[in-house]
């Protein structure tokens, strides 16, 4: 519980009041037509739709995610946040040739790349999967929201997720695309300014550069282990050894109790006890710190290994038993001794083996930079690709995609140097919905009164934010995709933007049932939704910009096996304990093979696209990569110059 | 219940979708 002072209140009162400002005065704006309530008229400056960008990739849910895979993973978390590079490349490539074929959203351009039932299969499907997606994204954005009124206000989890979600719906409601621009903008600035006081606020609660490193250097070696839920009423023990020589590094002396469940205090006291542990050198005990023969530890539930490697950094292999030693399993190969492994950006444990083997970051290279030439190959693809069409000209959309995303960069390295200062400070949490949660406990347990309520002013921005755009574009889907396509296009721009405002009604209460899907553990759930969601349909939203030959038919199927493999392979499957939870690189490549064995025959079984719809869109949007019959049929028909 | 709502979601737009096309075709023919 945080404790706000009269200070703290007038920063919040003052934002609130600048946010219905801002709804009132663009309410008339966007009434005047749905072009100017979804995209603003089209006449926005560059840096306009860049604080945007950058806006759109900085939620309430983002610092969560991240200090998740940077309390975890160290400096070399943060290559989980690398994908969005992806914009680096789009911004000279794929936005250009969005941006050029002047549609609203990608179900319209769709319906330009592609023509005919399986274009209009497509585009009934998209705009039905973006409704579920932008409900998906308002459930974890809410959750984020209600474990940091949690956090504050000892809340129930339900409560910041209702209030502020609603409180987003109505701002939204009010004030159309327009509404949402702005409040990006003010959002970009707020958020940038509290984002570099609260991360160098936690560099210097733990002591400032200097002493985090020399304090990293001397922790001891730490493992995360979940102890297996049916290893109840039995004893366990740990054996750690070197990784070359297979020498004993640390082991159990004696064995400790597992049991079916221990109190709440106890729990407490286990967990303050490995991090005692891991912050002082332990000049009279050596080897396994914790957990020891005095320990009763809770089958099911996550713990810290801890142990003195002395000033050996060599490379260890961490196995447990729970039957006195006749059969062991292995829980971490390749792991590192000590603490100081956390500050390299290439902590490597191996090809494949390990926390963090080359091949998931050679993944993660091929998805970030390759990405850039498809269209949707990130979800965020989808709300950039309405920030693109409202930019004025080609070139203002290509620099605005290029700047938010530099930005998004820089700003995640700011973050993760206060969550390495968090570890620091609390070392061995061994549970993720509580870690992940590092970046705020430093803003709003260390801050000083008054900067406190401007960090809330600062959250409820960002929360805001992230709210209206998706309510706004999954409106727009609803309405100009789905009602004023295929219901009733001779509806009235007044009727129009009345669908808009039910639908986003509708949006909302999608996003709270959610909400109790998610849960909360975050982190999980947002790799999943970032990266894994979308592995089956990568490459074909990479081949309908850079092949001509890639047809409808081929898109679609992809979409439609890849929702039903991806949500089986990484969350069904393995609850219900038919295959193991898989390293998340290895989920990516196995949903691109499974993927490829349906798109790809039914692409060369079906007739490629029409040849007058292909020039038309050709000579419109002028794509790079494997077009060279289209490009032959439009110069023979004088549709572009031929060289 | 997660990925139900995903599919119905999409098979909603692409129904409609459907109807919609075969209705353009029968008015054309």
């Amino acid at each position: 519980m945080i404790t706000f002072q009269f200070l703290d209140w007038l920063w919040i009162v003052l934002f609130v009041a600048l946010m219905v400002f801002f709804g009132v005065y663009f309410y008339r704006m966007g009434k005047r037509s749905q072009s100017d309530f979804f995209l603003a008229g089209r006449g926005l400056p560059w840096w306009l739709p860049a604080s945007s960008v950058y806006a759109t990739h900085t939620a309430t849910d983002t610092p969560i995610w991240v200090a998740g895979v940077v309390y975890k993973y160290g400096f070399s978390g943060l290559w989980y946040a690398f994908f969005s590079a992806w914009c680096a490349i789009s911004a000279f490539v794929s936005t250009r040739i969005f941006r050029r074929s002047l549609a609203y959203s990608q179900a319209e351009w769709q319906s330009l790349r592609f023509g005919g039932l399986g274009a209009e299969l497509l585009r009934g499907w998209l705009a039905g999967w973006q409704v579920f997606m932008n409900m998906f994204i308002l459930g974890w954005v809410g959750i984020a929201m209600g474990k940091i009124c949690q956090m504050i206000f000892g809340w129930d989890l339900w409560m910041g997720l209702f209030i502020f979600t609603t409180l987003g719906a109505i701002y939204v409601l009010s004030s159309g695309y327009w509404g949402v621009v702005m409040a990006d903008f003010q959002q970009g600035v707020v958020a940038f300014l509290i984002i570099v006081i609260v991360s160098i606020w936690g560099v210097v609660a733990a002591g400032g550069p200097d002493e985090i490193i020399s304090r990293l250097n001397s922790y001891s070696s730490t493992v995360e282990w979940e102890v297996p839920a049916d290893w109840e009423n039995r004893r366990g023990a740990i054996r750690i050894t070197d990784a070359e020589t297979g020498k004993a590094v640390a082991e159990s002396d004696g064995s400790f109790a597992i049991a079916t469940a221990i109190s709440e205090e106890a729990q407490a006291r286990l967990e303050s006890e490995a991090a005692a542990m891991i912050k002082s050198k332990q000049e009279e005990m050596a080897g396994l710190l914790f957990p020891t023969a005095e320990d009763e530890i809770q089958a099911g539930e996550k713990y810290t290994i801890v142990w003195d490697s002395g000033d050996s950094d060599s490379r260890v292999n961490v196995d447990v038993t729970a039957d006195g030693g006749s059969s062991w399993s292995r829980i971490a190969s390749q792991h590192f001794s000590g603490q100081a492994w956390r500050l390299n950006f290439f902590s490597f444990t191996g090809m494949f083996e390990g926390q963090f083997p080359v091949a998931w970051f050679i993944t993660m290279m091929i998805i970030a930079l390759i990405g850039g030439f498809g269209m949707g190959t990130s979800i965020d693809w989808y709300p950039e690709a309405q920030r693109i069409q409202s930019a004025k000209t080609v070139r203002d959309a290509s620099y605005s995609i290029w700047a938010g995303s530099a930005l998004v960069l820089i700003r995640n390295s700011i973050w993760a140097a206060a969550i390495i200062g968090f570890f620091v400070l609390y070392p061995g949490i061994a549970d993720s919905g509580e870690y992940e949660m590092a970046w705020y406990r430093i803003g709003f347990e260390y801050l000083p009164v008054g900067l406190i309520g401007f960090l809330f002013a600062g959250v409820l921005a960002i929360h805001l934010s992230t709210v209206s755009t998706h309510l706004n574009l999954g409106a727009m889907y609803a309405t100009r995709d789905f009602y004023h396509h295929y219901v009733n296009p001779k509806a009235s721009e007044a009727s129009l933007v009345k669908v808009g405002r039910i639908s986003t009604f509708v949006l909302l209460l999608g996003s709270f049932v959610f909400g109790v899907i998610i849960g909360e553990e975050i982190t999980a759930w947002l790799i999943f939704a970032l990266w894994i969601m979308a592995a089956g349909v990568w490459l074909p939203n990479i081949l309908q910009v850079i092949w001509w030959r890639f047809n409808s038919w081929g898109y679609l199927s992809a979409w439609m096996a890849n929702l039903g493999l991806s949500w089986l392979v990484v969350w069904i499957l393995p609850r219900f304990g038919v295959i193991p939870a898989l390293p998340d690189y290895l989920q990516f490549w196995i949903l691109i093979v499974l993927n490829a064995l349906v798109y790809l025959p039914v692409t060369f079984m079906t007739k490629p696209e029409n040849l007058d719809h292909l020039v038309a869109y050709y000579a419109m949007s002028r794509p790079i990569g494997f077009w060279g019959p289209v490009r032959k049929e439009a110069e023979r028909r004088g549709l572009i110059p031929s060289n | 219940l997660g990925m139900t709502i995903a599919y119905v979601a999409s098979f909603v737009g692409m129904i409609f979708a459907y109807l919609h096309y075969k209705k353009r075709e029968r008015k054309e023919s």
